[in-house]
């Protein structure tokens, strides 16, 4: 997540009053609040609102506001008068739920879902940890170091708040720590019975990669045949240079496939260029775009240059409820120019630039910059791109060996033939 | 006439409105003014190409990388920029041929306002020829910028958007241009600010320019300008890709 330094807190401009400090961090979170709407919406009137207008209404009743509870009751509905979703409050507790005890850059090599409220193994990096220890797509995660994940789930899941994606991230979260360490993680096995197993965390699949300011993020690039047809798969629209240049190697090595799967599932985006770019390989006819993105000060057009020697092909798109951002971008503006047929799950609807900051009072404040409309004239923000056929993935199909989504989509391809 | 970089964008400088009782003097002057003051008529002619080095610099977003310019008459350029995580992004202009190449939107070929825009710029010493891209320039005031006295000029060129130039009163020199840039990814407003004026070969031209475009600000320093260099033959040759989408374009016609 992208951090913007922090708004100009304004306590104490409005007046003379003295305040206790439960008080005034009231005050410094709706200013926060308040002032970054201002400064940061796309909008010069946000949501079409006199904005200095609401905040001689809403100031008043932070002052007089009893609790903290209260205060960001408050908030909430001066952020919901925007009537635009990436605006929200979200409690300190509930951060620290998303957040886990875990993280950092080890991993035992397990991707997991949640699916019918269970953390589901997924899938497993090549020779990880995991995968050396023997556990399977299918199995089950109950516990990481002896902290059983379920309450978890069933907390965040109840939050109307949290979205799948924060969810996964969560669960993700309690499966890593630090590189070199190990973690205990608790397993139902395809009979259901208990397993254990000690798994080494080691750096996550991928390159390391590093873009100006951002964390360095491990950043891997998959690409095979299934029979005639092309996939591949990245988890993030980052390492700009290796990325594009292997889509490129892809594509170009596909001139005699039947079709193409481009995997975006647990893909949460990156840089929304390179969905121009990639689509450049897909789409033949010129003056396309994939979208517009609105900002204060600039249209950006998602345009498509089409390649000299561009792939022409079915092109399938596999999403989940974990593709967000650029994922969203690509997968729904392709979808809307008719090149591409969508499979899988809802996505996260979480297509704009929206920044996570931590208010004066310890609650997660997220906002977005920009409004992002696809091709087709839809705003994809809060609503997400919805598969032409949606397919869900099943423990059973996992267990089974089978990806039920994959499965749907080279189904398809073969029909196109 | 400032040269733009439409890969992002600025604010920044305070202007204000300054009234005053002297007249102004005709866009024209001013223009043929920079000329002068810059090096003169004859010193641009000496200049037959042109290699500029130097860095570039998104200092919000972290990135940085190197720029190199080749300009050569009459319109010949070759233009790439190395950013950190971001690739080559290269630019050019061969027998006029407009392209552009990067990893994220592709090669291209430009057209349109974005091609008239890219043949003014990349025309050699662009600063000598001002009649022949705008048929109307106009002074239409006097502000301060950056605590100097500034004549606003406006020029409109034959394709594309007005173009807004500050000119010291002083000195003569260009310190900001803002206009509304045609980009592939629409039309933006820009605003770019010249400083650190310095002369090479006889020329006096900015080594620091400060864009912003989209919200996002960089910065390009030039560091050094070689003039009248011995250029490999193919140096604005277009890359295969571009030949590529020339040969289709060809095909297809």
């Amino acid at each position: 997540m992208r951090i913007f330094l922090a708004c100009v807190v304004a306590a104490g401009l409005y007046g003379q009053q003295v305040f206790f400090p439960e008080k005034q961090r009231q005050i410094n979170s709706f200013e926060k609040v308040w002032t970054t709407i201002r400064d940061k919406h796309w909008q010069k009137d946000p949501g079409g609102l006199d904005w200095q207008a609401i905040h001689a209404e809403f100031y008043p009743r932070i002052v007089d506001a009893k609790s903290d509870d209260e205060a960001v009751a408050i908030m909430r509905e001066m952020l919901a008068r925007l009537k635009q979703t990436h605006f929200g409050i979200f409690p300190a507790a509930v951060y620290n739920d998303v957040e886990g005890d875990g993280g950092g850059d080890g991993s035992a090599g397990i991707d997991v879902r949640v699916l019918d409220g269970k953390a589901v193994v997924t899938d497993l990096d090549p020779a990880s940890s995991a995968e050396r220890a023997g556990v399977k797509r299918g199995w089950i995660v109950v516990s990481a170091n002896g902290k059983p994940l379920a309450p978890v789930i069933e907390k965040l899941k109840s939050d109307p708040a949290i979205h799948e994606l924060a969810l996964e991230r969560a669960v993700r979260a309690r499966l890593s720590g630090s590189v070199g360490d190990s973690i205990k993680i608790a397993f139902l096995d395809g009979a259901n019975a208990e397993v254990t197993r000690d798994l080494e965390l080691r750096p996550e699949r991928g390159q390391t990669a590093r873009f100006g300011n951002l964390p360095p993020m491990h950043v891997f690039f998959e690409t095979k045949k299934l029979g005639k047809t092309g996939y591949v798969r990245f988890n993030m629209f980052l390492d700009l240079v290796r990325v594009m240049g292997d889509f490129a190697d892809a594509v170009q090595g596909c001139t005699q496939c039947d079709g193409l799967i481009v995997d975006l599932r647990g893909n949460p985006g990156g840089i929304g260029g390179m969905a121009m770019g990639m689509a450049g390989w897909l789409v033949d006819k010129p003056d396309q775009r994939l979208g517009t993105m609105y900002m204060r000060d600039a249209t950006l057009n998602f345009v498509i240059n089409p390649r000299a020697d561009v792939f022409n092909g079915p092109v399938a798109v596999l999403v989940d409820g974990s593709s967000a951002s650029t994922s969203e971008i690509f997968a729904e503006g392709l979808k809307d120019l008719g090149r591409a047929r969508v499979f899988g799950t809802k996505t996260a609807a979480a297509a704009l630039p929206s920044i996570f900051e931590r208010l004066p009072n310890g609650d997660g404040f997220q906002y977005a910059t920009a409004n992002y409309i696809s091709a087709g004239g839809k705003p994809l923000e809060g609503i997400g791109v919805t598969p032409d056929v949606e397919v869900k993935l099943t423990r059973e199909g996992l267990l089974a060996g089978h990806d039920a989504v994959v499965d749907a989509a080279l189904e398809w391809i073969r029909k196109k033939k | 006439m400032t040269r733009r970089y439409v890969i992002a964008a600025l604010l920044g400088f305070t202007s204000f409105g300054f009234g005053q009782d002297e007249p102004l003097p005709k866009a024209e002057t001013i223009l043929d003014r920079f000329v002068e003051v810059t090096g003169g008529k004859v010193a641009y002619e000496k200049r037959k190409n042109e290699v500029a080095t130097g860095t570039l610099e998104f200092k919000a977003q972290g990135l940085k990388g190197s720029v190199t310019r080749y300009t050569a008459e009459p319109a010949e350029e070759y233009f790439v920029m190395e950013l950190d995580g971001v690739g080559k992004i290269e630019s050019g202009i061969d027998k006029g041929v407009v392209w552009e190449k990067n990893l994220m939107l592709g090669p291209r070929i430009k057209s349109g306002t974005e091609k008239a825009q890219a043949l003014r710029e990349g025309t050699f010493n662009a600063s000598l020829h001002w009649r022949e891209f705008y048929p109307k320039v106009e002074t239409t005031g006097i502000e301060i910028i950056d605590g100097e006295l500034c004549y606003k000029v406006v020029l409109t060129p034959t394709e594309g958007n007005p173009e807004t130039t500050y000119y010291q009163k002083k000195s003569g020199l260009a310190v900001k241009t803002t206009t509304v840039a045609a980009s592939p990814m629409g039309d933006m407003p820009l605003e770019a600010i010249s400083a650190d004026y310095k002369n090479f070969g006889g020329v006096t031209m900015a080594t620091k320019m400060t864009q912003k475009v989209a919200g996002q600000e960089f910065i390009i320093t030039i560091q050094d300008v070689k003039i009248n260099q011995t250029l490999p033959p193919d140096r604005f040759d277009p890359p295969a890709e571009i030949k590529a989408l020339l040969s289709k374009a060809a095909e297809k016609k």
